[in-house]
């Protein structure tokens, strides 16, 4: 039976609706959902860049990277580094760009708070790679930074080491990372703020509530959803950071310590050749974010707060 | 009676200012750092303590000008004066990003927010679960497809990978959820395609969201050091980090050519901002749209 050419509004507009997202879908089919399943599939190879030969081995290279030192730089000291650099990192950020938020939204000149606001989100403006060139030339034993530490720790003359050491070395990359991303941050939280109705603070007020109780009993519990939201993004971010340490270490600093997952994928894979090994440790990134985005998305879907 | 508690300045508010002041000065003072190194001689950059006006009296030899290391940021490592064509590269590839993920975005988030088909939420849950993907994870494999199209080290190769981002769906998606159906049912009474509603009443509707959107992508190419690491093997195709990071390299002693450098990269960056910073600092307001 032929069928007939009649289609009501509802079918062609839908037909358009389907037709405008096609080219996303395919663009995403190729540029991400084959690459991540040809990851997995070259992870249980022993393909290398060099040859063209592979074959199949099996979870060997699973084993390999949780097992075998790879040279001084394994992936248990890639997570290591990883988990030290985004707790290190994305505590302080979430901590210290609430409270900056917190105190801009209480200023009560509307035009002293926009100048802090754009001063605080200029670094947010610079390449990450600018951003590691600028402080990799702060660090030398001569620069600024060890200056103003002789300077606040009263002491004179002191190297504190801040790119030969291993622990200030990891120290300094969490600084650039968030001297970078303060900025940024601290507008998801005063975008955050803003969505706060005042009426709850004047009735507050009028209760004779003061500033103190008002942010622990008001601002935190409603920010609560901002802030999981915020924080879970920072850490997704710090867990995929490269271009810092890449810069560092391209600047003459041990990798070891600073060897972050990223790091270890493209030196393992691009210049050393492991493509298969390397995909494993793709495949345990992956995995890792994963968790996060997906506790991201519940927190986004679930709770939202009626005022 | 007056009202005497009105203009008075407390103490929580003097020591707001001092602590704002101080994250203030954390903030800027490494860009004052990079603007006034920029004209100095390395000798003067690492002499202590650090003397923060550029003065002619430390340059080592007697055809030094202040403005020597942007001659040398610009001639780059080996006298081949590829900062202009690396910073063509990275102007075009961002800029070309900026406007295939609005055009691309806004026309699947349309699709997903204002048409009702079977599988939709398949495929908004498809293209949302794109954002689980990091690109770290995927750049072996996507070298490797880029090998086989051809594409590396030519432009399109730094580009097409970065065509769309799934947080822009995501963002045009909930952004047009809010747009009034009447409009588009208005356009289709008067016999207006498919395909010119969204040309023609919701693009130009949507210009912060657009603004914001491209902005954001322009800026993650800009800032892209990964793929084009990947990607352009050849000096001429690479982009600006790259041509920052290969400069470090070998200038590592030269501080001042390096700080020339990074403040000659970062000029396009700071145009941008300083003439929209309304979209910077309010994408983060459309990025927070959790209620659509």
């Amino acid at each position: 039976m032929k069928k007939t050419k009649k289609y009501s509004i509802e079918r062609r507009q839908a037909r358009w609706g389907f037709a405008f997202t096609i080219p996303c879908l395919v663009f995403f089919a190729i540029f991400a959902f084959y690459p991540i399943i040809s990851a997995f599939i070259t992870s249980l190879t022993n393909r290398k860049a060099i040859s063209r030969n592979f074959s199949f081995v099996g979870l060997e290279n699973y084993i390999y990277i949780f097992t075998k030192g790879n040279g001084g730089y394994s992936l248990l000291n890639s997570l290591r580094a990883t988990l030290e650099f985004t707790i290190g990192t994305f505590i302080p950020m979430v901590v210290v760009s609430l409270f900056v938020a917190v105190l801009l939204s209480q200023l009560r000149k509307p035009g002293h708070s926009k100048f802090y606001e754009l001063c605080f989100y200029t670094p947010a403006v610079l390449s990450s790679v600018v951003a590691a060139t600028i402080w990799m030339i702060l660090f030398q034993p001569t620069g600024l930074v060890n200056q103003m530490s002789n300077f606040l720790m009263m002491t004179s003359g002191r190297d504190y080491q801040w790119l030969t050491s291993n622990t200030m070395l990891q120290i300094s990359t969490m600084i650039v990372y968030f001297w970078k991303y303060i900025g940024y941050f601290t507008i998801l939280f005063i975008t955050g703020l803003a969505s706060i109705p005042s009426t709850l603070y004047e009735a507050a007020l009028v209760d004779g509530s003061s500033r103190w109780h008002s942010f622990w009993h008001i601002t935190l519990p409603l920010l609560k959803p901002t802030v999981v939201l915020v924080s879970i993004m920072a850490m997704l971010q710090c867990l995929k950071t490269f271009s810092t340490q890449y810069m560092f270490v391209q600047g003459g600093t041990a990798r070891a310590p600073i060897d972050v997952i990223t790091m270890n994928i493209y030196f393992t894979g691009v210049n050393n050749g492991y493509l298969g090994r390397a995909s494993a440790m793709s495949i345990v990134l992956f995995l890792i974010m994963l968790v996060f985005t997906a506790l991201q998305f519940k927190f986004q879907s679930g709770d939202d707060v009626d005022y | 009676m007056k009202n005497q508690f009105v203009g008075k300045i407390s103490v929580g508010e003097v020591l707001s200012y001092v602590f704002l002041t101080i994250v203030l000065v954390f903030c800027i003072l490494p860009l004052i750092f990079m603007l006034t190194a920029a004209f100095m001689d390395a000798k003067q950059i690492m002499s202590m303590p650090y003397t923060w006006i550029p003065s002619s009296k430390y340059f080592t030899t007697s055809t030094r000008t202040f403005f020597t290391n942007f001659q040398k940021a610009i001639v780059g490592n080996h006298g081949d004066n590829i900062f202009f064509r690396n910073l063509f590269n990275s102007l075009i590839v961002a800029t070309v990003c900026a406007m295939t993920t609005v055009f691309l975005a806004s026309l699947c988030g349309f699709g997903l927010a204002k048409y009702k088909f079977k599988g939709q939420k398949a495929v908004f849950m498809a293209i949302m679960s794109t954002m689980m993907i990091p690109f770290e994870a995927i750049m072996i494999p996507l070298y490797l497809v880029a090998t086989k199209m051809k594409i590396i080290n030519t432009i399109p190769g730094l580009i097409i990978p970065f065509l769309v981002s799934a947080f822009g769906v995501f963002q045009m998606r909930q952004y047009l959820i809010t747009f009034p159906t009447e409009y588009l049912d208005a356009a289709r009474v008067d016999g207006m395609g498919e395909f010119g509603i969204y040309s023609r009443i919701v693009l130009p509707n949507s210009t912060p969201v657009i603004a914001t959107l491209a902005i954001l992508s322009f800026r993650n190419q800009w800032d892209n050091l990964l793929w084009p690491l990947l990607c352009s093997q050849a000096e001429k195709m690479k982009t600006i980090p790259l041509y920052i990071s290969k400069f470090a390299e070998e200038k590592q002693t030269d501080e001042g050519a390096l700080m020339a450098c990074a403040l000659l990269a970062s000029i396009p960056m700071f145009i941008l901002f300083f003439s929209m910073s309304k979209y910077f600092l309010g994408g983060a307001a459309v990025y927070d749209s959790r209620k659509g």
